[in-house]
């Protein structure tokens, strides 16, 4: 197959296959018709003129039950930010109780909550009840199982636990290791990460603490022969790289969607660099011997997409500002900036269309782990797992650029438009599941390496294309990504 | 690089059939329920039981001694038109709160803008009949519906609906629990993660739903003049008809 053709053969390919999807399932929405109208008119109608309903209760006692584990204070705290306390008048048809409910959901604790009321000591008084239905709090939020012609295999995983000691206290881990790679002067890696994270403090829309501890002991791959789209990895070096430390933050959520966080990062580094075994230079983009990272980072996001799974509508929009300087005890002084965007437009009969944009620049001297990794942008490549690499694979290069130059660069940007198509929504197992097509643009770049000497034209960008064809499902175990991407991704040769 | 170009693709033509086979799977027709009909002063009147919204559970939260809401959605649609416009849409919406004390229920029930109308109800049963059965409920003015057409009435009802914004809310809190320690820059999506495992509840925009269509009807003939109410010797009136 002629490289040339390729592209054009994996755009056709896309196309088509969008084009038979959205065919066959043109009737997968079993919502019935148009709806937006019959909503609109139910919203208008149903509402009656006067709220209040039934009798008037006041509580003499708040009773918790099912709570085996969770502490009972957690519970009442939660009716008791909505007034609902020993004391209190409640009616019943009182929104609060609604409220408590979903707020007691909102913990993340419980399968379901319900509220009742009990005959009191006198008439119009009563127990206020609140039945819980505890839930695994256990979440795995991902796997690591992956190969390349670098490293035989790397593996680990993610895992949280969001109720531990039935306080609400979030504490994870995740660690991943790997075999020895096969480039010259490697080490086998290993990456832990040790979370916590105390509940917001004064109920869903107060401060949330929040730290971390790290420790990665692993290698990064120079090239120092071979073409830049050769993965051989006789043709790389490697640096061996500790680093320990860790992050501590304060976030606050916003009812107006908006999530604000203030991150403090200390680091420090232990670098073993080799010698090059020709005359090439090659920059580590790490100091050797020992170092630190030092950085405050701001962030914000704004969310309001009508699923966090399976979106149909609204946004995602995060920024983030982290500078480094020696004033917080960095030896090295750069500012990141990232911002990223998901748009989300429903399309008739259930379909969703979204657009997906990265745009990310660093001014100054960051150690390469904080740049910008091609793998984490090409969808078709190994991502770093906790923060190491394992691959020598350059970028595809599917437009015959010079993009298979670029690893770790300072600036970035990537942009993906995707279709998304429901398959199954409301049955039992799987509550829904979509098929999903992503094709987007990416670029990378450094300083002076915009136009390479001797190339001009589309050959000299640093662009490629991506994409991903899949599943995505939403089960009652958790969220599943069966795509093309991620089977490339975990098996890159 | 040619070599893994290829697998790509090859990769992505094998995937497109997996893909074809699975969407196959995906359409499911509602089921129908036996509707009655009938034209009435110049409405179309429908008769339906929505009973099946409350299940075992939901008879038991009902004497929780809290409001249980129900909202009733009908559309009026042509029939040879798979998925037309509406062409009448109506709604009802109800609330049950039972009486701890006195141990009956309370029911409240609207049809759209209309009058709000309350019962006691001593049993269950009778406060679901009275806020789930449509009886000779008006879905529309026959005068707007053109003469000879075919049409079914598509009947959602949910019990305990819950708006937009707080099921978004709801979904995003299970499926994010720890939002405490979130981090910008991670790639808050799921394009190429894997997996992510957890205990994940279904929630939806009510509590329970059930959804049905009616038969394919014609306009039915207009129901004929009550017949005079029988004179008793005593000249007292007949009883009222059912609501």
């Amino acid at each position: 197959m002629a490289a040339p053709r390729a592209p054009a053969i994996l755009l056709l390919s896309v196309i088509v296959s969008a084009g038979l999807l959205r065919a066959s399932a043109a009737r997968a929405d079993e919502e019935p018709p148009p709806r937006e109208d019959v909503e609109e008119a139910a919203a208008a109608a149903v509402a009656f003129p006067d709220q209040r309903f039934g009798p008037r209760y006041v509580i003499d006692e708040v009773l918790v039950k099912g709570n085996s584990k969770t502490e009972r204070s957690i519970i009442v705290a939660e009716a008791a930010a909505l007034g609902l306390v020993q004391g209190a008048a409640v009616d019943a048809s009182d929104p609060r109780v609604e409220a408590v409910r979903y707020r007691l959901l909102a913990l993340g604790y419980f399968l379901d909550v319900r509220l009742s009321v009990t005959r009191g000591a006198s008439r119009g008084g009563v127990v206020l009840v609140v039945e819980v239905e505890e839930r695994g709090t256990l979440v795995i939020n991902e796997l690591f199982p992956s190969t390349s012609a670098a490293t035989a295999f790397w593996g680990g995983t993610d895992i949280s636990e969001t109720n531990f000691l039935g306080r609400g206290i979030n504490l994870g881990g995740g660690f991943v290791g790997s075999t020895t790679p096969v480039v010259a002067g490697a080490h086998a890696g290993l990456g832990l990460r040790l979370r916590a994270a105390v509940p917001p403090i004064g109920g869903p829309y107060g401060l949330s603490l929040a730290v971390t501890g790290l420790y990665n002991d692993g290698s990064e791959f120079y090239r120092v022969s071979g073409a830049d789209d050769d993965p051989d990895p006789k043709n790389f070096i490697a640096t061996r790289v500790k680093r320990a430390g860790g992050i501590v933050g304060v976030g606050k959520d916003f009812r107006s969607r908006v999530h604000l966080r203030l991150d403090f990062r200390e680091e420090a580094l232990k670098a073993q660099l080799p010698t090059s075994p020709s005359m090439m230079p090659v920059d580590f983009m790490i100091k050797d011997g020992s170092s630190r990272v030092g950085s405050v980072t701001a962030s914000a996001e704004f969310d309001t997409r009508s699923d966090p799974i399976l979106p149909r509508s609204g946004m995602r929009v995060a920024l983030a500002l982290e500078a480094a300087s020696g004033l917080v005890g960095s030896s090295y002084d750069y500012v990141k900036t990232t911002i990223e965007g998901a748009f989300y437009r429903p399309m008739p009969r259930g379909h969703a269309l979204g657009f997906h944009l990265f745009v990310g620049g660093i001014a100054g001297d960051a150690p390469y782990f904080d740049r910008f990794f091609i793998g984490d942008l090409n969808l078709l490549l190994p991502r770093r797992a906790l923060g190491i690499n394992f691959s020598t694979l350059p970028s595809r290069n599917l437009l015959d650029t010079s993009i298979a130059h670029h690893r770790y660069d300072q600036y970035a940007a990537r942009a993906l438009v995707e279709y998304a198509i429901p398959i199954w929504r409301r049955r039992g197992f799987i509550y829904g599941g979509d098929a999903f097509i992503g094709v987007g643009l990416l670029g990378v770049a450094s300083p002076g390496d915009f136009i390479p000497p001797g190339e001009s034209g589309l050959r000299s960008l640093p662009i490629d294309l991506t994409g991903d064809l899949g599943l995505r499902l939403d089960t009652y175990v958790g969220i599943f990504t069966i795509s093309i991407a991620n089977a490339l991704s975990r098996t890159s040769f | 690089m040619t070599r893994s170009r290829a697998l790509l693709i090859a990769v992505l033509v094998a995937a497109g059939p997996a893909l074809l086979g699975a969407t196959a799977r995906a359409d499911s027709p509602l089921p129908q329920r036996t509707t009655g009909l009938a034209v009435k002063g110049g409405q179309l009147l429908i008769s339906v039981g929505l009973q099946d919204l409350f299940g075992p559970a939901e008879r038991q939260h009902l004497t929780s001694g809290f409001s249980t809401r129900i909202l009733i959605r009908v559309a009026l649609q042509d029939a040879t038109v798979e998925e037309g416009e509406p062409l009448a849409l109506a709604v009802q919406r109800a609330e049950i709160v039972y009486d701890i004390w006195d141990e009956r229920f309370s029911v409240r029930v609207t049809r759209g803008l209309g009058a709000e109308l309350r019962a006691i109800a001593p049993t269950a049963e009778e406060a679901i009949w009275r806020a789930t059965a449509l009886w000779q409920f008006p879905i529309a003015d026959t005068s707007r519906l053109p003469p000879g057409g075919r049409y079914v009435v598509l009947v959602r009802g949910d019990l305990n609906p819950i708006s937009e914004d707080l099921l978004k809310d709801v979904r995003r809190w299970l499926v994010q629990p720890a939002r405490g320690q979130r981090r910008l820059g991670a790639g808050d999506s799921f394009f190429g993660s894997f997996v992510s495992i957890f205990v994940n509840p279904r929630i939806e925009d009510s509590e329970r739903q059930v959804r049905f269509v009616s038969q394919p009807f014609a306009l039915p003939a207009p129901l004929p003049p009550a017949p005079p109410l029988p004179v008793t010797r005593s000249g007292a009136g007949a009883g009222k008809a059912r609501p």
